[in-house]
């Protein structure tokens, strides 16, 4: 007869609670994302607000027209990506309650903009 | 009434009159630092690492972010004698999507143990063991939901003794669910966090088991742009076995913490705390529990995202 330890327990017993919570956790990403396009330009957002529909996954392109490098981030939308001079970048946000979620440019901290999600 | 229930609620009014001080110094220092700061400097925190890291917060940082995170606890202060020992944990955190966010790295720790009552003396420093950190979102936070809970499940193993430093084999799992909210927009912020850590640990051929479980409750205020000061209050309870099967003891912890941005990238989070109630079973009377806990606890920690 096999008998587990008291450890091997207590391991097993811990990675089949977090796959549980990770599978829990991990978002369908099936529904096609509502795309948005803003550009930044001597430091400022344009346009500095952009509005978007709820419960819907979102992609969000940012142009970078300045000649130093960006990094369009937001502690809500829980993204960040670093953009070079004139390229373009992308980011993919899940499914949003209606409201306003703040993003801003995490090398140049003045340069915010805002998501009105409706 | 019996005696334990006077002592019962003696406990119970001594941690109520607390936590209400503490809110009461945070809510006036607030209202003051509210006045002198334009509220528009003022923008979103991650809560993670607000509450001083005793309690910490729901944020899981953003997708793709990595991070180097040195995090040193020392733990101060035994019935007699000189009791200093601290772990640091050198982990690497990434968050690879919205949900979720690992860590895993380490531990390196220090033990400075001279005269304490039923613990060798020890002056050592040792590589000694090994963390994970899992932490998915349970509850988004969003505009129409105010609170946030994550949960974070972290199994661990070590060749030394957390307490006594001596030669062992332990495993552990440290589960926690970390919930907080915004009490004022970007500036006063409120935490609960649920502790419960069961523990093996093989020592001279033999197995045995305990278990701690905690709750915890902190404020933590945004006093100038980037820079927040709080108080953390945690009560925990130690048993034998990994089912509350016989409790060995309680403690009430209760200090400040301060946390600072330093730089877009760098982030530092501090707390201390002093054991201020606390009983070991069977010891009358009650005064502390120093055979399970420490007197004094700190925790010190760095981010450096990369």
């Amino acid at each position: 007869m096999r008998v587990n330890s008291p450890c091997t327990n207590l391991i097993a017993g811990s990675f089949v609670l977090a796959a549980a919570i990770f599978t829990a956790g991990t978002p369908l990403r099936a529904q096609q994302a509502h795309a948005l396009a803003i550009t930044v330009k001597g430091n400022h957002f344009q346009p500095a607000s952009l509005s978007a529909p709820a419960n819907q996954p979102l992609s969000i392109t940012i142009k970078n027209l300045d000649a130093t490098p960006m990094e369009f981030e937001s502690v809500s939308l829980r993204v960040e990506k670093v953009i070079g001079p004139g390229a373009s970048g992308t980011v993919h946000v899940r499914p949003l309650a209606a409201g306003s979620y703040e993003f801003f440019d995490d090398f140049h901290q003045q340069t915010r903009g805002v998501l009105v999600v409706r | 009434m019996s005696l334990q229930t006077i002592d019962t609620a003696m406990r119970s009014l001594t941690i109520g009159l607390v936590t209400a001080a503490v809110a009461a110094v945070a809510m006036a220092t607030g209202s003051v630092a509210a006045r002198a700061q334009d509220a528009g400097e003022f923008h979103e925190l991650e809560t993670k690492y607000i509450f001083g890291n005793f309690t910490v917060g729901s944020s899981i940082d953003e997708e793709g972010e990595k991070a180097f995170e040195p995090e040193t606890e020392a733990d101060f202060g035994k019935r007699g004698g000189k009791y200093g020992v601290s772990e640091t944990e050198l982990e690497f955190e990434y968050t690879p999507t919205q949900f979720m966010q690992v860590a895993f790295g380490p531990t390196v720790s220090y033990y400075n143990i001279h005269g304490v009552p039923g613990l060798d003396d020890l002056n050592a420093v040792a590589v000694n063991g090994f963390e994970a950190e899992f932490r998915p979102i349970i509850v988004d936070r969003g505009p129409s939901m105010p609170f946030a809970i994550t949960a974070s499940i972290e199994p661990e193993y070590h060749s030394r003794d957390e307490t006594s430093g001596a030669q062992v084999a332990n495993f552990g799992v440290e589960n926690k669910l970390e919930a907080d909210t915004e009490l004022i927009k970007n500036r006063l912020f409120l935490a609960f966090n649920a502790l419960y850590e069961p523990e093996t640990t093989r020592d001279l051929g033999m197995w045995t088991k305990e278990s701690t479980w905690g709750v915890s409750s902190a404020l933590a205020y945004q006093i100038i742009p980037k820079v927040v000061v709080g108080a953390d209050l945690w009560y925990l309870q130690h048993y034998d076995g990994l089912a509350f099967n016989n409790f060995t003891g309680d403690a009430v912890y209760l200090g400040p913490t301060f946390y600072w941005q330093i730089a877009p990238k760098i982030l530092m989070s501090a707390a201390w705390q002093t054991q201020i109630a606390g009983r070991e079973a069977g010891i009358v009377p009650a005064n502390l529990d120093l055979a399970d806990f420490s007197r004094q606890r700190a925790r010190l920690l760095f981010e450096f995202e990369f």
